[in-house]
């Protein structure tokens, strides 16, 4: 089976933030939850950067370690899905996850967390695939679909890619060795150099 | 002499103001040499800033929307899923294993007379009421808290995911709304038994005899409550039980005040060790009001004790009640 990745190129990542509106609405996620953000480092200055950041699906998941009712799991394609029949909504897995990925609509009295919400690798739930309840609970299953995850289909400069890792690690190889020869896109040396010495 | 000493100070001045000149010069080679680091000077210090946690911005509003790397995250879980639950476990267990020694070894404390059937008010319904209400929400608040640390080792393999998810629901739902209950009643506890929970002479004795734990006669005699009580009053009852009500109170209604991952995690952690602690003492108590000592839980329940039980377990407070004084300190 495959390995599924996520992989964000911070050289092509130009903050237009499509990736979180296509995410939101094709999975009709709830009031105040985002499966996906974009964080903008040294925000307008020359090393200004982009990513585009969600769940990265982790081969050792530390929300699945913290777990109380352990109701997370793993596919076969290495996505990392929870089951929200289970969730009590602890927020463990806020707290443990490197990315922030886990969110909480509010539920009930007293601004409670409700049951978490995340990037689902568009690969829905325990639920039969593509079924009603699995589209109501994590939204589209585009995965059994033979579909990858919208946010980098319809990413407009291809920064983020996903997909099989083998695939992804070779498109971005591809890229760095263009980038090398000064034939690609801008080299970090000159993007990072505030002194102006790029050297390509 | 007037002479020497302006030459002196001329030269003084000269050799201070040559020194001035190196410690200028070295100063400006140093900064050529090395001029200051703006971070994101490398590639690679860009990122390692990123990657501790060095926050930027984001459309996505929240408490942490523009940090992209929580990097606490998981040496807490390391911390959770370690040391937290196997000491955790471990001093509960152990306690529990040193309660089941003494009782199989030493036995439950029973009177050395015969009750005399004359009965003296111990506790007033005030009393009662404040204690029942600490107690009753502090065994929930153990259990349900106990579950969502252990329940995934302990419970897990027993009833599944599911299972654990439908029980700890309900756990966490009497978990949160009952903490400010439980920190109410303990509030009312503190006062309602703060005057006799202070320094006595007596004390003195009881800690030099161990309580009476190791001698013979096994008495020894004390006020209205002797130093073993007045240690779990200070210190699990009152410091204990407000320190973790107090984190407990903060790690809820998350979505009212909306806190950093760093407090919570450290909040969860303190809350956790502080529970642990406060259970283990638990346990003691609650051995020593039920199947620890004759007629101690009757003296709960119904307030009154018999003349032989206050004489043998509290003679100075047996002694003051007679003369008909108050009792208290």
């Amino acid at each position: 089976m495959a390995r599924m990745k996520f992989l964000c190129d911070a050289e092509r990542c130009i903050e237009c933030n499509a990736c979180v509106t296509a995410c939101k609405n094709e999975h009709e996620v709830q009031w105040g939850v985002n499966r996906r953000r974009v964080v903008t480092i040294n925000d307008g200055e020359p090393t200004e950067k982009s990513l585009s950041v969600a769940c990265m699906h982790c081969t050792d998941a530390p929300c699945s370690a913290v777990c109380p009712v352990d109701c997370f799991y793993t596919t076969e394609d290495g996505v990392v899905l929870h089951n929200k029949d289970a969730c009590i909504g602890c927020g463990y897995c806020l707290f443990a996850c490197p990315f922030g990925a886990p969110q909480f609509p509010q539920d009930g009295a007293f601004g409670e967390r409700g049951k978490m919400d995340k990037c689902t690798f568009c690969a829905g739930g325990p639920e039969e695939d593509n079924s009603t309840t699995e589209r109501a609970k994590y939204g589209r299953n585009r995965l059994a679909e033979g579909k990858l995850p919208l946010c980098a289909e319809m990413c407009s400069t291809k920064a983020l890619l996903a997909g099989d890792a083998n695939e992804v690690a070779d498109i971005f190889r591809e890229r760095v060795v263009a980038r090398g020869s000064n034939r690609g896109a801008w080299g970090q040396n000159l993007q990072f150099n505030p002194l102006g010495g790029g050297k390509g | 002499m007037p002479v020497n000493s302006l030459a002196a100070a001329a030269m003084q001045w000269c050799v201070g103001l040559v020194l001035a000149c190196c410690a200028l010069l070295g100063a400006t080679q140093a900064m050529a040499a090395d001029p200051p680091k703006a971070p994101g000077d490398t590639v690679a210090d860009y990122w390692r800033e990123v990657r501790q946690g060095m926050p930027g911005v984001s459309q996505v509003q929240g408490a942490e929307g523009g940090v992209m790397i929580n990097a606490r995250g998981e040496t807490w879980r390391q911390q959770r899923n370690g040391p937290l639950k196997r000491y955790g476990g471990m001093i509960l267990l152990a306690m529990l294993g040193i309660i089941v020694l003494f009782y199989l070894v030493k036995g439950p404390m029973k009177l050395s007379e015969p009750p005399t059937g004359r009965k003296i008010q111990r506790f007033t319904p005030f009393e009662r009421f404040a204690h029942w209400g600490t107690a009753i929400t502090f065994i929930l608040m153990g259990l349900t808290g106990l579950a969502i640390l252990f329940g995934r080792t302990v419970l897990g393999p027993l009833i599944g995911s599911d299972g654990l998810g439908g029980l700890l629901a309900l756990g966490k739902l009497v978990h949160n709304y009952l903490g400010p209950v439980f920190l109410a009643f303990t509030i009312l506890l503190i006062f309602a038994f703060l005057r006799d929970n202070v320094w006595q002479k007596c004390d003195t004795e009881w800690i030099a005899k161990a309580g009476g734990l190791f001698s013979s006669g096994g008495h020894v005699p004390s006020g209205r409550f002797n130093f073993g009580e007045k240690t779990w009053f200070w210190l699990g009852v009152t410091f204990l039980g407000l320190f973790v009500a107090a984190t407990g109170l903060l790690l809820n209604f998350p979505a009212l005040v909306d806190r950093t991952r760093d407090l919570m995690q450290n909040l969860v952690l303190l809350h956790a060790i502080g529970a642990v602690l406060l259970l283990a003492m638990s346990l003691g108590h609650i051995y020593m009001g039920t199947v620890g000592v004759e007629g101690a839980l009757d003296s709960m329940k119904t307030g009154e004790v018999d003349e032989t039980w206050a004489k043998e377990h509290h003679e100075l407070w047996y002694e003051d009640v007679k003369a008909g004084r108050s009792g208290h300190p």
